[in-house]
């Protein structure tokens, strides 16, 4: 089977048929179990959420196949809350109780190994989740995974990121790339494993505004400023020009948070069109289109839908997102239908493993 | 894809009954993504056929798990093949339908129960929970052993590592004090904290605490009977352990945002008490110092003080943080003048020479630390 197309439209190799009234009924009663049932019943929402979303997914001539279930998550969640819950709250007390006697270096000293420990989880926590996700998914039967069980790319993730940081910030592009490389190229689906080589250089260039904006914004601002006390001057005199100066600092500050913020979505824009581009499998290539105008306009409708909707409208956040992330996502390439055979990461082997359970939002 | 089969099977069986227990179908079968295309049959005793030109297999009934519903069709797995799916149009004959596992939607409780039903009862259990709850630390906290508080307490806090003043005179004093107020056999531990702060706690783990600034302040031992028997009351009345079990439930719910559980043994301690238990600990404190003897008029008079320096809109700051958490000062300073006997004189608490080693315990006490840790 050959497939190649990178351009918008319905012969797309993904593509999302969902309808948001279909969604709407899933949603609803999700809702209201998670609501009586004090919060337990979401790992089960979440769980008919991705089946629903999944099924409605098709890639090249089949429906993508969500198979996890809201009891491995329930139980993923339980053990986390076992294994890392209970010893955190125990670190902590301990150099609480340590600091009331009078050891504080040795009771720092704890408390700073239990916020590490939680960095490293966190790592480890984003490589996992996207295994689960991987490895829960079928198409045309056949599911992903890794091998690794990303306890590794959990120091690659604190190193990377401390090192990123260090320089004024200046090697975040790097540490963001390397990272998404290092833990895709750990990922298979079928037999075959995922390849990716973003060159933080290409997004080097958008980082960059974060550290022109400031300058930028302080001399438009200054103009601003000056033109709007100016105007209000123009308007009512003295009066007029207090007011316009007011109305000018204002506009100053909600500029300076826009700015950033549009700058932030600028630049997630730009890395996701170089990761995604940079990420092969096998025969395949992937690319994600959306612009940064793509991303302004979800995120506004987002928060338009929540605000107006008393914050119901949080429940189709999740049905929005999956559909943007699908409809701007593409693949070119072949795929030998003989060749893909049933994956053999570990999950296959030794039934669910609890952990993969600790999810915490993939991509 | 979801019309019916009408075309001539494609393998030999012919039964009348056949165009009821069959229908087209599409499946995987888990090893690779070769799609193969043929006929589902029903063999009329347990048992299911997958027939195509590209494969052909048998199964019991029982193995097939319901997977999911996609538009128009139905999607199920094999219990022993848990990657092998088989895709059937979702307008199955009747035959064939009754032979098929059921639907699952919400997960088997609510299935079980039906979507309106299984609401309502989560939404009771999860209603009684709250209840139980909120209620638990009134109720479950004076059924605490007090060895099991004081264990507790002193892993939380232990021994202050030599923030407590200690002289041999202050001491005594102090405990001669403390046995006037506590009449339990065990008695609570007392200590000044070398801190200004006009205050006193009482800790968990039977552990109460003047803090030196109050002690500085006072003019007469009759006043200091009064506020540590108070603080003793707490501890007796067994205030200390339901405060405990509230901050520790209140934690358990914030732990998702804020998991920084034990840092507020302080807060807990000076704030954690309702205005009710408040009361509870001057009754306490009121009975003690009758019993002992010891005249109530000098926390009348620390209380008037207090109402005179926070007055009516200037608060003073070492101050407010004893005044917030209490009932008003001035109607304390009426209970406490109103439970003096007429007429009656009362010994002093402490001698001359004792209240003023109590007084001078921060100054005296040559390796005291800074109480700067909060």
């Amino acid at each position: 089977m050959e497939y190649d197309n990178n351009g918008q439209g319905d012969d797309s190799a993904f593509a999302f048929e969902g309808d948001w009234r279909e969604f709407a009924k899933i949603a609803f009663p999700n809702l209201l179990l998670t609501v009586v049932t004090l919060g337990i019943y979401r790992f089960w929402a979440t769980a008919r959420e991705r089946r629903y979303l999944w099924s409605r997914t098709r890639f090249v001539d089949e429906h993508l196949e969500w198979a996890g279930t809201g009891m491995e998550l329930f139980l993923g969640f339980v053990m986390v809350m076992i294994l890392f819950g209970v010893p955190y709250f125990g670190m902590t007390f301990i150099a609480q109780a340590l600091i009331a006697r009078g050891y504080e270096a040795l009771g720092v000293a704890l408390g700073f190994i239990a916020l590490t420990s939680i960095f490293y989880l966190g790592g480890v926590a984003r490589f996992r989740a996207l295994r689960y996700r991987l490895s829960r998914t079928r198409w045309r039967g056949i599911r992903g995974g890794s091998d690794s069980n990303g306890f590794l790319f959990g120091l690659s993730y604190m190193w990377k990121t401390i090192v990123g940081t260090l320089p004024l910030g200046l090697l975040i592009p790097w540490s963001m790339t390397s990272l998404w490389n290092e833990r895709w190229s750990k990922m298979s689906f079928g037999p075959f494993e995922f390849e990716s080589d973003a060159e933080p250089g290409e997004v080097f260039a958008r980082f960059l505004l974060f550290y022109l904006a400031p300058f930028v914004f302080f001399v438009g601002g200054v103009v601003m400023a000056g033109m709007g006390t100016l105007a209000g001057y123009g308007i009512g005199g003295e009066d007029g020009m207090a007011i316009g100066g007011i109305a000018a600092i204002i506009g100053l500050v909600l500029f300076f948070y826009l700015g950033l913020g549009l700058i932030a979505v600028a630049f997630y824009a730009k890395f996701y069109r170089v990761v995604v581009g940079s990420t092969r499998w096998r025969d395949l290539h992937f690319s994600f289109e959306a612009s940064t105008r793509d991303w302004v306009k979800l995120l506004v409708v987002d928060a338009v839908l929540v605000v107006f909707t008393f914050g119901i409208g949080l429940i189709f956040l999740s049905y929005r997102h999956w559909k943007f992330f699908m409809t701007h996502l593409e693949a070119g390439g072949e795929i030998l239908l003989d060749e893909l055979t049933q994956s053999e990461t570990r999950t296959a082997k030794h039934g669910e493993g609890l952990l993969d359970a600790f999810d915490m939002g993939a991509f | 894809m979801a019309k019916a089969s009408s075309t001539p099977s494609t393998w030999a069986r012919s039964e009348p009954m056949e165009d009821a227990f069959q229908t087209e179908a599409q499946w995987y079968d888990g090893t690779n993504a070769l799609r193969h295309e043929g006929k589902l049959t029903w063999d009329g005793h347990g048992g299911f056929r997958l027939a195509g030109p590209t494969s052909e297999q048998a199964f019991a009934t029982e193995d097939l798990r319901y997977a999911e519903t996609r538009r128009g069709k139905l999607v199920y797995r094999r219990e022993s093949i848990p990657d092998f799916r088989l895709i059937l149009p979702d307008d199955l004959p009747a035959g064939l339908a009754a032979q098929l596992p059921r639907k699952s939607e919400y997960g088997a409780w609510v299935d079980k129960l039906g979507l309106g039903r299984a609401a309502a009862i989560f939404g009771a259990a999860s209603a009684a929970a709250v209840a139980l709850f909120l209620t638990a630390p009134a109720w479950l906290g004076p059924r605490i052993p007090e060895s099991w508080e004081r264990n507790i307490g002193h892993a939380m806090i232990g021994d202050f590592g030599g923030r407590l003043c200690e002289t041999p005179a202050g001491t005594a004093a102090l405990d001669k004090l403390v046995a006037k107020v506590d009449p339990g056999k065990v008695k609570v531990r007392a200590g000044v904290a070398n801190m200004g702060m006009i205050n006193a706690v009482a800790l968990p783990g039977g552990q109460v605490l003047l803090f030196d600034g109050l002690v500085q302040q006072a003019e007469s031992p009759e006043e200091l009977a009064g506020v540590l028997g108070h603080e003793v009351g707490h501890v007796r009345e067994r205030h200390v352990m339901t405060a405990l079990l509230r901050q520790f439930g209140l934690s358990i719910l914030l732990a998702g945002t804020d998991s920084r559980v034990t840092n507020s043994v302080f807060g807990l301690a000076s704030m954690g008490y309702s205005r009710e238990a408040e009361r509870e600990a001057d009754d306490y404190a009121r009975a003690r110092m009758a019993e002992s003897d010891i005249s109530p008029l000098g926390a009348a008079g620390f209380f008037d003080r207090l109402a005179k320096e926070t007055g009516e809109d200037e608060d003073t700051p070492a101050l407010v943080g004893w005044i917030a958490s209490h009932p008003s000062s001035a109607e304390r300073a009426k209970a406490y003048r109103s439970s003096a006997r007429k007429g009656k004189t009362y010994p002093p608490v402490l001698t001359e020479e004792e209240f003023a080693a109590l007084k001078s315990m921060c100054e005296d006490d040559p390796d005291v630390e800074e109480f700067d840790l909060f």
